[in-house]
Order: C-alpha cells, then structure tokens, then sequence
C-alpha cells in the first residue's frame, strides 16, 4: 500500500469551466440548489452497482472534479428511469445531467476503449441516419465486432434459432424517404434552431 | 399666492444623506436650482436632515425667515416623514405644511448618471415646490379605544396573551374551535430541550385562564365576523352547542359512563385516531373547561331519535340539554390577537414513506399521543400490529424543504424528532435511527441536546429516507419496513430494516387560516402563513393596525418562541388599550354632499368598508377612522365630489404639471 500518495484536492485541481459547461445545457440549471440529501441515491435501481452515488457525482460537478466524473462508471450505468429527477426536492433533473455527462464524456472520448455502450450509441445513430429504421441483427453484430468478436460465437445458436422462427430480420429496412431523416438530423448537428433550444 | 392673507414662503432643505445622495446627485445644484423657484424664501443643504441638528435647522429657520410651507428633499416619506412633520409641530407650523421628495430611493440609488440624476432631482423639487403652495392645515382625528382584546387561538400562544393583557386589568374574550383550550401542546407528551412535562407546564396555565374573573372563555366557538376598525372592532363569535350547559357540567363523566355505547367506538380526534371515544366524551382529562361534549354526528339520540338518553337521566346537575341550538355573542373590542395555529403535514401526500399503507408507519404526532401516560396506550409503546418495537427509524423533514410539498423549513422538526428518540429508547430500549438532512439545532440548550442524543447511541444517518417498503431482500428483512437511504456521509446507498417508522411531519397553515385572514383583513406569506408588518423590527404587528399575531400562524416555532411573540403581542395590546385613544392619519377622504347623486358606484369599491349610504339624505358617506386613504373611491366618483385630503385636485394637478413642464 502506498502511503505516500496525497489524495487531497487542490483548488487548481478542479476545473470551474466543468459546471458552467454542464449548467449552460438546458434541463441543468438547477445544479447549484443541490443539498445533498441523497434522495437520488436512495431511489435509484442502480445505485448499488455505482462506484459513485449519484449525490456524490451531483456534488463533484458542482465543484468542478471533472477528471474523477469522467472516470466513474455512474453515468454509463444512469439507466434514464427518472426516479431521481421526480423524486427530487430541489427538483434538479438529475437524468438530464446524467446525459449532458455522458454526451461530454463521448464528444471527449473520455470513456475506456471498445467501451460497449459508446459504441452501441454511436452505430445506432449512424443506422438511423442512413436508413431511418434499425435493423436488431446488424445493430448487434457491428456492435460485437467493434467491441468483443469472440462473444459472437457464444451467441451464434441463439442468433440462428431467432433468425430460424423470423425474430431476426436479415434484410435491412429502410423508411421511404431516409433523405428527409437525415435533413432532420443534421439540422441541429449544423448549429440550426441554436436559439430555440436555448430559450 | 397667498396663505390666510399672508405671502407663501417656502423653505427647501436637500439632504446629502452622507454620500447616499451626495455621491449621485449634486446636491449643491438642486439647492442653487430650488433658491430660483417661484416663492421659495431659502435653500439650504445638509449632510443629515433627519439628524438633531438638521431638524433644529428647519425650527430656527421658520422661526427666523417666516417660512410657511416646508419642503425636504432626502430618503423615502416611509422613513422620515413623521420626523419632519414633528419638526414642523415643533416650531409652531401645521405639520401638514410639509411636503417630501425622495430622492435617494426614487433617485441616487437606482440611477447612475449623474448629471441625469441630478436633473430629475430638480423635476422633483419643482414640482414638490408647486403642490405645496396649496397644501391645507390639517388635523389628526382621535378615536376613544375599547378595553377589552379578543384573541383568536387557545393555544400556548392565545392562553399566554390572554394571561397577560387578563393580569394587566383588561378584559379578554378568547376564543377556541375546539371543546378545550390547550391546543397542540396539550397533545405532547415532553418538551425539548428539557424534558419536563407538557401538561405538568401547560395544565396550571389552562385553570388560570378558567378562573381569572378578567378572561371570558368560549370554546367549541368560532369568529363569524369581523367589523370596524383599531379600538372598536366589533366581532360576532358562533358558539356551538355542545348540548351540555357549560355553567352547569362539573365533568364528574357519569353522563360518559352511563352512555348506551358501552365501549368507546369512535375515533378521537385528540388522541390522533389512535384510541376511541363516545359520543358524548371529554377530549382529556385535564380539559378547559372541564365539561362533557355531545358530538350529534355519532350521538344516536341525534341520528335516531331513539336513544333512552342516560346520559341526561344519570346527570344529576340536569346539564344535559338536547334543545341548544347555535349562538351569536356580539362583543366589541379595541385589539384583536390571532393566534390560529398550525396543522401538520399530511404524510399521505408522500406515498414513498407508507403512511396509510403499512400499519406500522407513525406520524410524530401520533408518537406524541402513543408515548404519553394519558394516551390511548397509557404509554406503553406497541405497534398496530400489537408487538413491542425492537428497532425504530425516524425520517426527518416530511414535507419540509420539499419543492414539491412545502418549500419551507419547519424549525421544530429537527428537535422534536431527537426528543421523540429520547422518549421511545427510553421507553422500549429500541435502536433509534434519525434519518435527516441537516441537523438543526439552534436554540438555548439545542445543541446540547443533540449531543446527549449522541451520547445515548441513537444513530444519526444523514441522507433523506428514499423509501419505506415491505419489500425484503435478506433473512434478516423479513416481517420488517426497509428504509432505504444514502448515508451521504459515507457515501453507500443502506437498507435499514426496521419495526416501526416516524414521519417527522412539517407544520403548515391551520385549516380555516384563509377564511381568519380575509376576516380580519391581513395578508399572508406564499406559505399561507399571516404576514407581520415588519420581518424584523414589527414582528407581531400587522398590515391592519390594531390585530396582532403570535405563534405558528406567522410561521412554524417553537414553544419558547411562541410563548415570547405571545407576550410581544400582549404588550402591543396592552399599550393601545392603555393609551385609549388611535390617532389616524387626516390623509382620508371625504364626500362633498352638494355635489354626492346618491349613485352608490363607489360603497362596493372601498376595500377598507368605509362607505355607507345615508338613506334620509340619499348621500354616501365615508367613515374616516375605517378610512384609509387609499384614493380609489375618489378616482371613481362619477360626480367628482369625493376629496381627499392632502391629495387635491390643485395640489395633485400642480405637481404633474411641474414634472411634465419641460417635456
């Protein structure tokens, strides 16, 4: 055990930019008025798998810890039921901050590599984007090819029996129009409706 | 211009409030600028007008130059128009010949551009100048003031004003909705921080109240109505009938016993539904005033018509009487004290926690009730379920600091919930866990408390209880209420298994507070709490001049602070009687009757009651002392032949054609 290690926090080890950038996004304003009351813990199902309560992860944003939010598994594992946000006294939308991490986390690659739940996020936006529909067959094999191919072959029985009594589609679907889909999509990707949203 | 033949001679004073003004406005400027108005006989400026000096200043100069009319330009009239006007008295002027400006509120504060400022400081002045050329002497009214008080509430808040103005030589009606006075602490079974038992200190209050020759007490009573004005209001309380003779009841409870119900069979209010009673019962043992009441809803002589009555057979006293029906007393008094309490939280709203759903789920009032001697258990602490609690979780601010519920603190929740934690070890050597936010304990001893608390090994998680369920996960779950929470300060979402779960309910306004505050014309808070005329400096006082407030009507306190704002209130009241007369502001209006058409457009305008109509003369008339001055029926005349004083046409159309000249 190494008892040389200081695991006290420096000022300059936290970054203010962290919960201004987090507060900006609509739906997590009301950060600050947390009282840490640990309501949100005590109602989430999935707490009890959380290397960080959610409370706790609440707290380290407000104050700017954005190294250790990054690195706990709480966000990835935020399952977005909203029992914390309904439960809430100060009504904080605490899901809605669970997302605004995890979408910073992904647009700064701050998750482990091959991580399962970034990847299955990313292809099934680029599935809808080029087709409008998602096909569950395809969805899953890119998914383990990207992550974990050998787990395939675990699979493979069952995928052939779903695929056997018509689960499984293995022709790709597509909406009639996947053009309009995408004018969709690439609408606020392009920064459009920017006021709106921040109204 | 003229005065009573003589010229009009106006004295203009700047104040430079320190740098208040100073620092904004160039109050050199305004003072050069005011000398050039028309009748102005002098300008001056000073650091502090309202101080010593300054007012010595205004004296000498009316005695020395002749001023007549007095202009004072510094902070809002809120603040200091009654010093100036004193000032005025002082040296022999009518105060009413006096007009303010205010330029630091309505000027250097909100402004920063100081040339602008400055400008709009001389708007002020000339036109301030212009109004009070036409200002007229004026007197304040004086009205007699009625020596008795009623006070609303038989609560600790109401016994203990009524107590006080009682032994100060006044006459007091109080009056209570409930059969007996007592009110909350007459359900509480011991007093944080202390320990010392609430009807051994309440009790001997109560016979007090019963006894004092000065105290006229009418419970299972309500106020009906509410009319007049500071030193006369006159009230009309609703007595309902108890169908026992109040003069005659010696509560010796042979009616009770005699009662065809042969066990008590309904709920009882007092005992939080916990225990029953009869129909005809006695709320407790230590009731004031000690006599039986009839409820007619559950009575079967009442219901059927049937019932032999024993009650009334076995009396001999012959109190019992079926034919009461309800009465109006009418009283007049001079103040009123409300005093109308709280009621707690209604734990139903928060279905997380269980209450209605597991039996074993307590409100803290409830607790109150199960743990004292005269409860429905005579104080032995066993569950719905009939079984002795081995374990006890407590869960703190129970529709409190609640966005949701109510946004507010409750301030006693904290410190009841350790007393209760107290009380149930002691009486049943259970684990007691707190559940709380934030431990809050500021008070005379509090603190101290809580670290006997501590020291007794009760466990304080912090973290707001999520959940009570039935829902077990381990063996050792099993039959028990889980309540999960986050222990915050060790940072692990916990199960903790318990027998019996207290909901540490908020306090919130009582039920009727609404229909007393519309009665009696005061305001309230968001909260429905009454609203004091000052946060601070007038916390008993209100917005309507002689009714006072004390206790949790204002907001929810403690028994040692209720017990203070009691006797704050009782003071207020008291020196309004004693100096026997209200002096009102001559500001009122009145109704010029060779020009009044008998319209009557503006009686239901008035939000203060002061118009009425004179049938004979086909005139309305406008009581002055109920008068407030607020202008609106002036403003609806159709005829124009409302006036009210100091706001004039000449004076009032002076002053916005001065604003207005340079534009």
């Amino acid at each position: 055990m190494d008892v040389t290690t200081r695991h006290i926090k420096y000022q300059a080890d936290c970054d203010p930019s962290f919960p201004a950038a987090i507060k900006k996004i609509p739906g997590c304003e009301k950060l600050d008025s947390c009282i840490q009351c640990g309501t949100c813990s005590g109602v989430c199902p999935l707490s009890i798998y959380m290397d960080m309560t959610p409370r706790r992860v609440m707290n380290l944003v407000r104050y700017g810890f954005k190294k250790e939010v990054m690195a706990s598994n709480t966000i990835w594992l935020c399952s977005s039921c909203y029992a914390c946000t309904v439960e809430c006294p100060r009504e904080i939308k605490v899901t809605d901050i669970m997302y605004a991490l995890k979408q910073m986390a992904i647009r700064e690659k701050a998750y482990p590599r091959r991580f399962a739940m970034v990847v299955l996020a990313n292809e099934f936006y680029k599935m809808v984007r080029s087709r409008g529909r998602v096909n569950e067959i395809h969805l899953v094999t890119r998914l383990n090819l990207l992550t974990n191919p050998l787990k395939m072959l675990g699979m493979a029985r069952l995928g052939i029996e779903l695929i056997r009594r018509g689960r499984f589609s293995l022709r790709p679907e597509s909406v009639r129009d996947p053009q309009r889909i995408r004018e969709i999509m690439e609408y606020p990707e392009n920064g459009n409706g920017k006021e709106a949203r921040t109204q | 211009m003229e005065n009573n033949g003589k010229e009009v001679r106006i004295g203009v004073y700047i104040c430079h409030c320190g740098l208040n003004i100073a620092g904004t406005i160039d109050v050199k400027a305004v003072c050069d600028y005011a000398q050039t108005l028309p009748h102005v006989a002098l300008a001056r400026t000073y650091k502090y007008m309202c101080s010593d000096p300054g007012q010595e200043m205004i004296i000498a100069d009316i005695a020395e130059h002749g001023l007549n009319r007095i202009v004072v330009a510094a902070c809002s009239p809120n603040l200091h128009e009654a010093t100036f006007r004193g000032a005025l008295q002082r040296a022999g002027l009518n105060p009413y010949y006096f007009q303010m400006v205010n330029i630091r509120e309505h000027g250097s504060w909100v402004h920063e551009d100081r040339k602008a400022a400055t400008e709009k400081a001389k708007d002020q002045v000339r036109a301030a100048v212009a109004r009070v050329q036409y200002h007229k002497p004026l007197e304040r009214k004086r009205f007699a003031v009625d020596q008795s008080v009623l006070v609303v509430g038989g609560g600790i808040a109401g016994i203990t004003a009524a107590l006080e103005i009682a032994n100060s030589g006044k006459h007091v009606y109080l009056v209570e909705r409930e059969p007996s006075i007592g009110g909350h602490m007459a359900k509480y079974d011991k007093t944080f921080p202390t320990l010392d038992c609430a009807a051994c200190i309440l009790t001997p209050k109560m016979s007090e109240v019963r006894e004092h020759p000065n105290i006229t007490l009418w419970t299972y009573s309500e106020v009906q109505e509410v009319a007049g004005h500071v030193g006369k209001f006159q009230v009309k309380v609703r007595r309902k009938p108890r169908y026992i003779d109040e003069e005659l009841c010696v509560g010796c409870m042979e009616c009770v016993s005699a009662c065809v119900y042969k066990e008590p069979k309904f709920e009882d209010e007092f005992n939080e539904g916990l225990g029953k009673r009869k129909p005809i019962f006695m709320p407790f043992p230590q009731a004031v005033p000690p006599v039986v009441t009839i409820d007619p809803e559950t009575c079967l002589k009442f219901k059927t018509g049937k019932c032999k009555s024993p009650c009334a057979t076995v009396c001999d006293r012959k109190a019992v009487d079926f034919s009461q029906t309800e009465r109006i007393e009418e009283i007049e008094v001079g103040a009123v004290i409300i005093a109308t309490g709280f009621k707690t939280f209604d734990a139903t709203r928060l279905p997380l926690y269980g209450y209605g759903i597991y039996a074993n789920v307590y409100t803290s009032l409830e607790v109150e009730r199960l743990v004292n001697s005269s409860g429905p258990t005579g104080g032995e602490i066993v569950c719905r379920n009939g079984r002795k609690p081995k374990s006890i979780g407590i869960i703190h601010c129970v529709g409190s600091r609640d966005k949701k519920t109510n946004r507010w603190c409750s301030r006693v929740c904290c410190m009841y919930s350790l007393k209760l934690a107290h009380l149930l070890r002691e009486h049943t050597g259970a684990d007691v866990y707190q559940f709380y936010i934030d431990m809050r304990c500021p008070g005379k001893g509090y603190d101290e408390f809580y670290e006997r608390l501590l020291d007794e090994g009760i466990q304080m998680i912090r973290g707001r209880a999520a959940e009570v369920t039935d829902w077990t996960m381990t063996p050792e779950e099993e039959g028990k209420l889980v309540i999960r929470v986050e222990d915050t300060l060790s940072a692990y979402v916990r199960r903790i298994p318990v027998d019996m779960v207290v909901l540490s309910v908020g306090l919130e306004p009582a039920a009727g507070a609404d229909e007393v505050r519309r009665m009696f014309n005061i305001s309230c808070s968001k909260e429905g709490f009454f609203l004091e005329k000052h946060p601070k400096l007038a916390p008993v006082e209100t917005a309507t001049a002689g009714v006072f407030i004390a206790g949790c009507c204002q907001g929810p306190k403690d028994i040692p602070d209720t017990v203070a704002q009691a006797g704050a209130a009782a003071a207020h009241a008291i020196a309004l009687l004693d100096k026997g007369f209200v002096e009102i502001e001559p500001n009122t209006a009145y109704i010029n009757p060779d020009h009044c058409s008998g319209c009557k457009s503006c009686i239901p305008l008035c939000p203060y009651h002061a118009i009425s109509f004179d049938e004979q003369l086909k005139k309305a008339r406008i009581d002055e002392a109920l008068c407030a001055g607020c202008g609106t029926c002036v403003a609806a005349c159709p005829s124009g032949s409302i006036i009210q004083n100091l706001f004039e046409d000449d004076q009032i159309f002076s002053e916005i054609d001065e604003v207005l000249s340079h534009v």
